[in-house]
């Protein structure tokens, strides 16, 4: 790994649709929201021309957990509710379900549980767009299937390290690669045309002060990584639950109360959640 | 208290939590199902109700406490970390009640 600088990680990491490890269906998907002057219908065009994607947008956005009153039954109604980045968003986290399973068992999990948990807090913040902060919770650690996928053997080692030595994953990266988890799914981000919020959630989901644009939602992100943890679901390269940086704690301002009712209101919709396998 | 998916629901379990509609009670606390009333769950937008009952938690309370310890060893002197573990600690404990 030493061989390769950050340069040349980002090159590969950018040209995803050349990394032989990444299915088709993503490749074509990352081909088709790349492209700068993408429409709300052509989106709507390509979802509904997929029947099995169709589906798991459907059925993620007709979970309880999403909670629209009443059932949307058709993607150009989806996307005229959620908007082009959210639709954008929930198309990746769909789509690499599948590879997120295969990359490292527990990490679709961690991803989906943390989405949630990030609109739990985001209405509870009474942010305007919660379904943005669930996109980024849905995608902050993208950065780690990338990762698995094109540099399995030093992944694998760098969760062995974390494992051996009781350090976070974030940590156990540094020693083995020239950038970590959450820069390389910020270059993601920016190839597929992510808003800003969504790209500085995911860069800087481990370290909250330095976002500019969006430091509450990175902050509801990097508390729902830490609470997911905590509460023991999902798995995502380490078993231990990272400090919270104070300065997101206090930004938060969420009393004992609150911490209460989300991690109530986190059971209450996972429960649900088990039933939506997709 | 178990939260229940209304598929899974069966004439004779019992409502432990009223079914609302907005801030309409259709089913009290303490409703026995019987087939017309699941049918009726079932033709409304509700996908789950909670019904008396044990919840079923699968690991024992013992185990699922040190796991929650271990989690936290590396962070337990961090600012704010003992605020999380002690609500977390007393979130899990509640789901054995
Ligand atoms: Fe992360
Ligand atoms: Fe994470």
């Amino acid at each position: 790994m030493n061989s390769m600088d950050v340069k040349d990680l980002r090159r590969k990491v950018e040209n995803i649709g050349a990394l032989p490890t990444i299915p088709g269906v993503l490749k074509h998907i990352s081909s088709i929201i790349e492209k700068p002057d993408i429409s709300l219908n052509e989106i709507s065009d390509f979802i509904s021309s997929d029947p099995a994607l169709t589906t798991k947008i459907l059925k993620m956005i007709n979970s309880a957990v999403y909670g629209f009153p009443g059932r949307i039954s058709s993607v150009s109604h989806a996307t005229v509710l959620l908007g082009l980045n959210v639709i954008k968003g929930l198309l990746i986290g769909v789509s690499v379900f599948e590879l997120m399973q295969q990359a490292m068992q527990g990490l679709w999990e961690h991803s989906f549980d943390c989405a949630i948990t990030s609109k739990l807090i985001a209405q509870r913040k009474k942010l305007k767009e919660p379904e943005e902060v669930y996109a980024a919770g849905l995608l902050h650690d993208i950065g780690k299937v990338i990762l698995i996928l094109e540099f399995p053997e030093e992944y694998e080692k760098s969760i062995h390290d974390a494992n051996q030595q009781c350090i976070s994953i974030f940590e156990s990266e540094k020693n083995r690669f020239v950038e970590n988890h959450a820069n390389v799914g910020s270059w993601l981000a920016e190839k597929w045309r992510f808003p800003n919020n969504l790209i500085e959630t995911i860069k800087y989901h481990h370290a909250p002060h330095r976002s500019k644009y969006a430091p509450m939602e990175t902050a509801i992100v990097h508390l729902s990584d830490i609470l997911v943890r905590a509460r023991g679901f999902g798995f995502a390269g380490d078993s231990f639950v990272p400090a919270i940086e104070p300065a997101a704690f206090e930004l938060l301002d969420l009393t004992e109360n609150d911490i209460k009712e989300i991690l109530r209101e986190m059971d209450d919709s996972l429960e649900i959640i088990e039933e939506l396998s997709l | 208290m178990p939260r229940i998916t209304v598929d899974k629901l069966e004439p004779g379990m019992k409502l432990a939590r009223p079914v609302m509609r907005g801030s309409m009670v259709l089913l009290g606390e303490g409703t026995e199902l019987n087939d017309n009333w699941i049918q009726k769950i079932k033709s409304m937008e509700i996908e789950s109700v909670y019904i008396d009952g044990p919840s079923q938690m699968s690991v024992p309370k013992d185990e699922m406490m040190a796991q929650l310890e271990d989690r936290f060893k590396n962070v337990a002197d961090e600012p704010y970390m003992d605020v999380i573990k002690k609500l977390v600690r007393k979130h899990i404990e509640d789901l054995y009640e």
